[in-house]
């Protein structure tokens, strides 16, 4: 394949209204490649990442995904979705179904596995998060973190190219976080392609390639990791790390 | 006692109409329940506001007055016959489905944005996150609503009387005419829906026990 990154992101604007959320914005996730995104409350990092699989329009730019456009009439959105994994901060598990019908679900219909392939494929993805012994169980039985690492799980089933977080363990208590951060940064040393919405710096700083920093709907720094931590070019990103880091 | 034994045959066929006659509405009722609620949770053009109009316009009717309808009025217009039983059917159902269908919607709307923008997420297309999320899910947080409807809809069965269907209130009057014994006869009658309505709505804790979707 070409050496194109996976997913360009070309100076995308997008607007609620009259309000601008996202201004300008371009960056790109190589193949392989860990982008952790970065920024103050509100700055616009939910909104860029829901751009990349579609569940958010854009208005202006291009976003492409494998050098198919995300926002073009023809996109077949769901077929590009089932490609892209993504986990959100509140796990969004399917509260009627048990733990292993939430990872087979999307396999059956979308990729339209058999049953006793799309199981066997949820198996393994629930023993590979720890959670083997689960499978049974309803979503609200089990802890954050445990819904976090089986959304996770939900996702891999579909064997995508890249996966989205979108502030994975913000929603956890602090004892959980280290189990979902441990999943992804084994993810991400497979080699898989990932955005990463997080305020966990320590993670960006061991799993990252590059930072990404908004603020107010702009990626004001797309720098490499520990150039980001060490010398952040703007004022901003100087303030916003200090203010991380410090609390 | 001795009014009711001789006449416990009749009385417990009446019942029998009740009861189908019931069941036949309540599973009409309820089809159309999902077809109306759907259309105004979507907000399909024209339909949704079509459902909207008819949902607003059954529920300022009294209950008599929309059999009436069906077996009189509706008849008349079009042209047709129709049996009073086939017309209590009729009322019944599209009467219940109008409540049915506000109770679905909101149902339906009880799922989070953020659930269906997950499912998305997967894949899967808007018709598949109905289908197995919003749907499922909506079904399974009404059934104690669902379940009030139906007791509601099994007592309003008794108006069908005034049509002159023979079910359990029409045959236990006419028992009253022959024997006269009010006092025997309308208190066995009582009971009977009330136990009828208890195992009911027993049904639907059970069932709304055992598809109870935490979060
Ligand atoms: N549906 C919407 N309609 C209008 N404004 C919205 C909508 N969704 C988000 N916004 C606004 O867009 C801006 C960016 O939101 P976004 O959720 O992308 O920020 P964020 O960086 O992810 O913030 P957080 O860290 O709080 O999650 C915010 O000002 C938010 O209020
Ligand atoms: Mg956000």
């Amino acid at each position: 394949m070409s050496d194109r990154p996976m997913i360009e992101i070309e100076s995308v604007s997008k607007w609620y209204e009259s309000f601008r959320v996202l201004s300008d914005c371009t960056t790109a996730v190589g193949r392989g490649e860990v982008v952790v995104v970065c920024g103050p409350s509100g700055s616009g990092k939910s909104t860029l990442i829901k751009c990349v699989n579609g569940l958010e329009p854009y208005q202006e730019g291009r976003i492409l995904v494998e050098g198919v456009e995300v926002g073009a009439k023809g996109t077949n959105l769901p077929e590009l979705r089932a490609g892209i994994g993504m986990v959100f901060q509140h796990f969004e598990l399917y509260p009627h179904l048990s733990v292993l019908e939430n990872i087979t679900l999307a396999q059956r219909q979308v990729l339209k596995r058999s049953k006793a392939e799309a199981d066997e494929r949820g198996r393994a993805l629930l023993a590979r998060v720890g959670l083997a012994e689960k499978e049974r169980q309803m979503p609200a039985d089990l802890s954050g973190g445990q819904q976090q690492r089986v959304a996770i799980a939900r996702a891999l089933a579909l064997d995508p190219k890249a996966m989205l977080f979108d502030e994975p363990t913000s929603a956890l208590d602090p004892e959980m976080i280290h189990e979902v951060l441990a999943v992804m940064s084994e993810l991400a040393a497979e080699g898989m392609t990932m955005m990463v919405v997080t305020h966990e710096m320590g993670f960006a700083r061991r799993v990252a390639n590059r930072v990404v920093f908004m603020d107010e709907g702009r990626i004001v720094e797309d720098v490499e990791t520990e150039a980001f931590f060490t010398a952040p070019e703007s004022e901003r990103g100087r303030d916003f790390l200090s203010k991380i880091l410090n609390h | 006692m001795d009014v009711i034994l001789p006449n416990l045959g009749f009385l417990l066929s009446g019942l029998a109409t009740t009861a189908v006659l019931a069941l036949i509405s309540i599973v009409a009722g309820t089809v159309l329940g999902i077809v109306l609620g759907t259309l105004r949770y979507t907000s399909v053009p024209v339909l949704g506001q079509a459902a909207a109009i008819y949902i607003e316009f059954t529920r300022g009717i009294p209950l008599l007055v929309f059999l009436f309808l069906f077996y009189f009025a509706l008849p008349a217009l079009g042209g047709y016959k129709v049996s009073a039983y086939v017309a209590a059917a009729q009322g019944f159902s599209f009467f219940i489905g109008a409540y049915l269908a506000e109770d679905f919607r909101s149902g339906l709307r009880s799922v989070r944005p953020q659930l269906k923008q997950a499912a998305r997420a997967s894949g899967l297309t808007e018709t598949q996150v109905f289908r197995h999320i919003v749907l499922p899910i909506a079904l399974r947080r009404i059934i104690p609503t669902l379940f009030n409807q139906y007791v509601r809809l099994f007592k309003f069965t008794s108006v069908a009387s005034v049509i002159g269907v023979s079910e359990l209130t029409g045959r236990a009057m006419l028992v009253n005419a022959r024997e006269f014994a009010p006092i025997a006869i309308i208190v066995t009658l009582a009971l009977t829906y009330l136990v009828c309505c208890l195992a009911l709505s027993s049904i639907g804790r059970a069932l709304s026990h055992r598809f109870t979707v935490r979060t």
